[in-house]
């Protein structure tokens, strides 16, 4: 810093008489370049596919990498991307075929069906500590008779594998070159087949982003996205409403929601994107009764408490699945506010006068308004429940080790296997998986891998049906929320179709005059 | 001079190093660790192990305590656990906008309540209570308010209202205009609470000087008041208020970070809630070195600054 006492009083004391000059005026834009200015709400981490996490990363990620499919941002539907179109008769032997002429970005030459090989390789070998190598374990051998076709084979049927295969973490693909290059830098030196290139980053403040001009679908509409990173959110909303940004990716706050529509600025949104979970620990002795389950499934009144405290950030969920999946059933039970009923579940199960659920929860917030409305509706019903706050980290790893009866789980998925299989199947139970309520049924184990493994169509909705019905009469985990995600932007700011896993692909983006 | 400095060097020394280890067990004895908190809700406790081995935490703590002195010792302060960057260098890039927020908040601190003090001691002196409550009394409340709250009151005035400062943007010292714009209202902010301390500090010190038989003999020898205030009164009054600067200037090099993430200020106050959320434990571990070095040496300095006022202070 060169700042000598003297210019700094100066500037301080002399700071008012430059407000009204250009000074003030609002960072230039290149009049002849399109740049767009995008809200960034946290510090970033990486775009290594093998190692991303969280959603804001992912984000970026997807604009830079391609994936054998991809989703369409407005109807969710899986498309095709890399590969131009697939064929299988068993969901065992899948043959891509893959587009010709697909360029790398910066110089990196014309994608092939090496790169899909070496990338799917990259993550399931173990010196990557890929925690999505999971994902990819079905594979049994990768060929490319051609430089433009792939056979994957795969050990047993998987009806979802092109969710697996789809642009996000292990289906990104990558260049064995741009790898290699960067070292122990991958996460920053990203390089895939996208609309867009990493330009520049600033971990603390910024990440540029510059179109891939040889892009297969042609050249987006907008050459820069510049992501500036704004943490708070009432920061963020004023910073749009100032015009300092074009674009706010998420904003988290009901009352910020209200200004900026009230404003007339673009809500674009997207709804239902993730079910938010009660994880009930069946090891508990009081919880394995799943009259207790279904008692206090029936006790919160839900739809009441999001249209009360967050009616645009929040709906009410009645399954473990959303209803845009394609293997969604209408058909599983639903627990309706019925206090009488939970009242009457708990004297069968011999907890007339109630009894104490013990409930983990996070600090980040404080008590929420939700965790305030749940501790009332149950007392109602005669259950006391005590709310244990600790902060993240903590409740992360109580939460894998069991130490909890009641705790939650949001987990933003497409694929219905990668929600049904980490919750319910026995191959995931806690603290190896993501099945928090110890969860082991085998008849619904049996049921899902039918699911999974079944090329016909309608006995795959059956089968999937079948699961749902079972996991919502059990009900190891009970649906409360589902979130919607809204990126405010100005009018003139087009094509934000946000997906289902909370991503925009911003070759759609443009900005009009 | 010399012996002092030398054992000032060596108090510094077994400062650092207590500070050091005490920091490092403390965020081990803390739940969670860079493994848990990185992974939010989507990853399995399996993959979670296997990454907390390449990382090394599942050997023993002394083992780890050992490793990390060593590396210390070698001046090695590793990378963040999620970033994989080096720690000193996103600290020596963070603390240009730290240090500019924590002078400004001095300078702009020193300028308003000094003057405002000195004033407040005078009219108390002199019998006229009602500008003493006043000043003292405004002090009190711009003390109390909290400064999120005082953050987004400022944003909303001064950056929607008026449009006098952005609210985002990005921050570099190669461009110190923009950076004097960016951090013009924090500033303002923090001084809030700093004006009232130090208005109070001031007031006190000099209304008990103003008693002083010198002041009376000055004020005898006919010279103007305000001589007297300043040249007499103020000087011999300035030992504690230069303790209570250096020791805020340390203290607002770590208050600085409430309005660093409501402003969007990537100073060292963001780094140590990121290192801290994310349990990065070297991160902490040098940030919180850092904070123990700057402390010391401010210590130290204050106590030079001493004999410049009072030369009976020796060493």
């Amino acid at each position: 810093m060169k700042m000598t006492r003297r210019s700094w009083v100066t500037s301080l004391v002399a700071g008012t008489m430059l407000l009204g000059t250009s000074l003030l005026a609002p960072a230039t834009a290149l009049a002849q370049e399109k740049a767009l200015i995008v809200r960034f709400y946290d510090d970033p981490a990486g775009f290594d596919p093998a190692n991303i996490f969280r959603i804001e990363n992912e984000n970026i990620a997807f604009n830079i990498f391609s994936g054998l499919t991809t989703y369409d941002g407005v109807t969710g539907e899986l498309i095709p991307d890399l590969a131009e179109s697939w064929e299988t008769d068993d969901n065992i032997t899948w043959t891509f075929h893959l587009r010709k002429g697909v360029q790398w970005q910066q110089g990196y030459g014309e994608f092939t069906a090496e790169d899909v090989i070496y990338s799917f390789n990259r993550i399931l070998d173990p010196a990557t500590a890929s925690p999505y190598a999971s994902e990819l374990s079905g594979i049994e051998s990768m060929e490319a008779p051609d430089p433009h076709t792939l056979v994957i084979t795969l050990s047993a049927a998987n009806g979802n594998f092109l969710h697996t295969v789809a642009n996000y973490h292990q289906g990104q693909i990558v260049k064995r070159e741009a790898i290699e290059a960067a070292g122990d830098q991958v996460r920053w030196k990203p390089v895939g087949t996208g609309p867009y290139y990493l330009e520049s980053i600033d971990v603390n403040s910024q990440i540029v982003l510059k179109r891939h001009e040889d892009y297969y679908k042609g050249p987006a509409p907008i050459e820069t996205l510049d992501f500036q990173i704004i943490k708070d959110d009432a920061t963020a909303a004023i910073a749009l409403r100032n015009g300092e940004i074009d674009l706010l990716m998420r904003q988290g706050r009901e009352e910020q929601l209200q200004t900026l529509e009230a404003e007339g600025f673009k809500m674009n949104t997207v709804g239902n994107y993730a079910v938010s979970l009660k994880v009930l620990n069946l090891e508990d002795p009081i919880l394995q009764d799943v009259r207790v389950r279904q008692a206090i499934a029936h006790a919160i009144d839900y739809p009441s408490i999001t249209a009360a405290i967050a009616p645009s950030l929040q709906a009410p969920a009645y399954s473990i699945l959303l209803p845009w999946m394609d293997v969604f059933s209408e058909a599983a039970p639903r627990y309706e506010y019925d206090p009488e009923k939970a009242r009457a579940l708990l004297a069968e199960a011999g907890y007339a006068d109630g009894f104490t659920l013990k409930v983990l929860g996070t600090s980040a917030q404080g008590v929420s308004e939700q965790q305030q409305f749940e501790i009332d509706y149950l007392s109602q019903v005669g259950i006391n429940m005590e709310l244990e706050l600790v902060d993240t980290p903590t409740y992360n790893q109580r939460r894998n080790a069991g130490d909890f009866m009641m705790a939650g789980r949001l987990l933003p998925a497409v694929n219905p296997d990668m929600i049904l299989f980490s919750y319910l199947h026995p191959d995931n139970l806690a603290p190896g998986g993501l099945n928090g309520a110890r969860y082991d049924n085998p008849e619904l184990t049996s049921t899902l891998e039918a699911a999974q493994a079944d090329a016909d169509p309608q006995t795959r909705m059956e089968l999937y049906a079948k699961v749902q019905e079972i996991a919502m009469t059990d009900l190891p985990y009970i649906p409360a929320t589902a979130s919607n995600v809204f990126w405010p932007g100005k009018q003139s700011v087009t094509g934000v179709n946000i997906n289902y896993l909370a991503q925009v692909n911003f070759w759609d983006v443009d900005i009009e005059d | 001079m010399l012996t002092y400095s030398l054992k000032r060097l060596a108090q510094l020394f077994v400062t650092v190093l207590g500070v050091v280890t005490l920091v490092f067990f403390t965020m081990r004895m803390i739940p969670g660790d860079p493994i848990s908190a990185m992974a939010g809700d989507n990853l399995s406790g399996a993959a979670l192990d296997q990454m907390r081995t390449q990382m090394g935490l599942n050997e023993s703590l002394l083992m780890q305590y050992l490793t990390y002195l060593g590396s210390l010792a070698v001046l090695d302060f590793g990378n963040t656990v999620t970033t994989k960057l080096p720690i000193i260098q996103l600290i020596l890039d963070a603390l240009p906008v730290t240090v500019s927020i924590a002078v400004g908040t001095i300078i702009l601190t020193v300028l308003i309540s000094i003057p405002l003090g000195t004033l407040a001691a005078y009219m108390a002196h002199k019998g006229h209570k009602t500008l003493d409550n006043a000043i003292t009394g405004v002090a009190m409340v711009l003390d109390l308010m909290p400064s999120f709250w005082t953050s987004l009151v400022c944003l909303l005035i001064f950056s929607l209202a008026l449009g006098w400062f952005p609210a985002s943007g990005t921050v570099t010292i190669d461009d110190p205009v923009q950076l004097m714009r960016r951090i013009a209202l924090p500033v303002l902010v923090l001084s809030m609470a700093q004006i009232a301390t130090m208005a109070r500090i001031t007031r006190t010190s000099v209304l008990e000087v103003l008693s002083e038989d010198y002041v009376r003999t000055a004020r005898s020898m006919g010279w103007s008041e305000l001589r007297v205030l300043f040249r007499h009164a103020l000087k011999n009054a300035a030992l504690p208020i230069v303790t209570v600067v250096g020791l805020s200037f340390g203290n607002l090099l770590n208050g600085t970070v409430i309005v660093e993430f409501i402003f969007t200020l990537p100073g060292i106050g963001n780094l140590l809630v990121g290192g801290i959320n994310s349990r990065d434990y070297q991160m902490v571990q040098t940030l919180i070195l850092f904070y123990a070095l700057i402390f010391v040496i401010i210590n130290f300095a204050t106590d030079l600054v001493y004999r410049v006022f009072d030369p009976r202070v020796q060493f």
